[in-house]
């Protein structure tokens, strides 16, 4: 049974600071840093 | 002299064809054969397909750069595999038939020592009568595909400007497909173009999956850890989707299209239709049509690879139930299972199965997600197999092969919607590893530090940075080969 849309329809909405946070170039500054850093983690854990 | 031939010049085997030349030098050979000219930079075509890019950013023609790096390019389709030798040519070789227009349709033998498998996938239109370009639906696969459906998706949004009601659907058009991630990302780009067009209101976007939820991707799903919560993939997506008021139809095996209607099943297996506009449907995959004969000519193709075309590699394909499946199941070293040193990376080897559990409708269809397997792993295999080759090739013969396990091995996927530094945002995962390893990571069989979720500014960056990066290493430029795969 496909619920999928009735499940959409309860999933939580992000706060209104969520967004703003999502679009600030000095929080989405560190976050880049911050996603690399943990990018270049996971890519060098392999055993390759 | 050793000669490595390599077929295919997508992530994998330019991959692998780069790096094997670096470590051979001219000392060995190291030859390409591809039957596309360029080389495309798959994960941008996204942005192609909302005409947000020209072919040109996403792709650069692959002779002059195999030209400087002292690489034999043929660009022409390998046709069959003849691995002992045939009555024409005792020494293993690989049949291949020109594609470039000076040669179009001549034929000719290309013998090797070692052969890398990378001829990535058919993309098997004929599977869902109606879908693809050529008959009612686009397709972002290729950059050419790309740039009919960012025509297509223009006229729709003139149409919508001039207060005419839109339905627009986006997803996978059969019940194996994969690369839902691809298919997630460019209905979110669609969703972002149309508001950025003044005329979201008037369409209705609707994601078409054959995921048995959303956030499956065809890995199972993730579980995320955020905020001191351990929270679902599933649960995040359907956030995004309520964010941004797409619907989506999950569990659906796309059985045709006609003009203006998609006609799927679903799991319950019930029979359904979905009215739209314009449609962008990935196709499934299957293996190159490359057939495989002994020296004296006999038809070996079903021992090399499996019934989906796809090379049978030195994983355990025998048929267990789900809850059997391990992470040792996986390949390592990516082996031929039947033939000395030939190599099958990328897409074009054959997974022992899936990695989401595998289902059938009450009809008796299959509708689960084939594994995803593009990308940054597909780069780490073809770089494995290169240092295995060039091992041996410089030594005795009888290094041992290099490892990289698709279950010990990451994987980043990072779907970005608009352009430019302020406009875009992304949602930006991560996965480690990508098949679930339950005997290391119990509870829910990866890493839950190096598997997470974050939507953001900050992943629109890293997706373009990754295209200017991965851009520069695939043109072999300075230092090139010090950027990860």
């Amino acid at each position: 049974m496909d619920n999928t849309n009735a499940d959409i329809a309860k999933a939580p909405l992000p706060t209104a600071s969520t967004l703003r946070r999502r679009q600030n170039l000095v929080v989405q500054a560190w976050r880049f840093a911050a996603l690399n850093f943990r990018f270049l983690t996971m890519i060098t854990k392999g055993d390759h | 002299m050793a000669r490595v031939v390599v077929l295919g010049a997508g992530i994998s085997g330019h991959t692998a064809a780069l790096h094997l030349k670096r470590r051979l030098k001219g000392d060995h050979e190291v030859i390409v054969v591809s039957p596309n000219s360029k080389w495309n930079w798959i994960p941008s075509n996204i942005w192609v397909g909302v005409g947000k890019m020209t072919p040109a950013q996403v792709t650069f023609p692959l002779a002059p750069i195999y030209r400087r790096k002292g690489i034999e390019f043929h660009q022409a389709l390998a046709t069959e595999l003849h691995p002992m030798g045939s009555p024409v040519e005792p020494r293993p070789h690989v049949s291949i038939r020109y594609t470039d227009p000076a040669h179009s349709g001549e034929e000719a033998l290309v013998t090797y020592d070692y052969l890398i498998n990378a001829t990535g996938p058919k993309l098997n239109f004929a599977a869902t009568p109606g879908l693809g370009p050529d008959a009612n639906t686009v397709s972002v696969c290729t950059a050419a595909h790309a740039v009919e459906a960012s025509q297509r998706f223009s006229d729709i949004i003139d149409k919508l400007k001039s207060g005419e009601r839109q339905s627009l659907v986006v997803g996978v058009g059969h019940g194996t497909c994969t690369c839902e991630g691809a298919a997630f990302e460019y209905c979110f780009n669609v969703e972002h173009e149309l508001r950025m067009a003044g005329v979201r209101e008037l369409a209705d976007v609707t994601y078409l999956t054959n995921e048995n939820e959303l956030g499956d991707f065809g890995v199972g799903g993730m579980t995320f850890s955020q905020s001191g919560f351990q929270t679902t993939s599933k649960l995040w997506t359907e956030s995004l989707f309520r964010e941004r008021g797409v619907h989506a139809v999950t569990q659906a095996h796309v059985e045709r299209i006609e003009p203006g209607v998609i006609h799927y099943e679903q799991l319950d297996g019930s029979k359904n239709t979905l009215a739209f506009d314009f449609a962008m449907l990935l196709p499934p995959f299957r293996g190159a049509d490359l057939k495989a004969f002994d020296e004296a000519g006999v038809d070996i193709t079903a021992d090399v690879f499996a019934p989906s075309g796809f090379m049978k590699v030195d994983a355990k394909y025998e048929s267990t139930p789900y809850e059997e499946w391990s992470a040792d199941d996986w390949p390592r070293t990516y082996e031929s299972a039947t033939l000395p040193n030939v190599f099958g990376v990328g897409i074009a080897f054959a997974p022992p199965h899936q990695i989401s559990r595998p289902r059938t409708s009450a009809n008796g269809t299959v509708i689960t997600p084939a594994p995803p397997r593009t990308g940054m792993p597909s780069g780490v295999m073809g770089k494995t197999v290169a240092m295995t080759i060039s091992d041996r090739i410089l030594g005795d013969g009888r290094a041992p092969a290099h490892r990289a396990s698709m279950a010990t091995m990451g994987a980043a996927c990072v779907a970005s919607s608009g352009v430019g530094f302020r406009k875009g945002t992304a949602a930006a995962m991560t996965m480690y590893p990508v098949v679930p390893d339950y005997a290391t990571y119990p509870e829910t069989g990866r890493s839950p530090k190096d598997t997470f979720g974050e939507i953001g500014l900050a992943g629109h960056w890293i997706k373009f940075m990754l295209h200017v990066v991965f851009i520069y290493k695939a043109k072999a430029r300075p230092l090139w080969f010090l950027i990860p795969e």
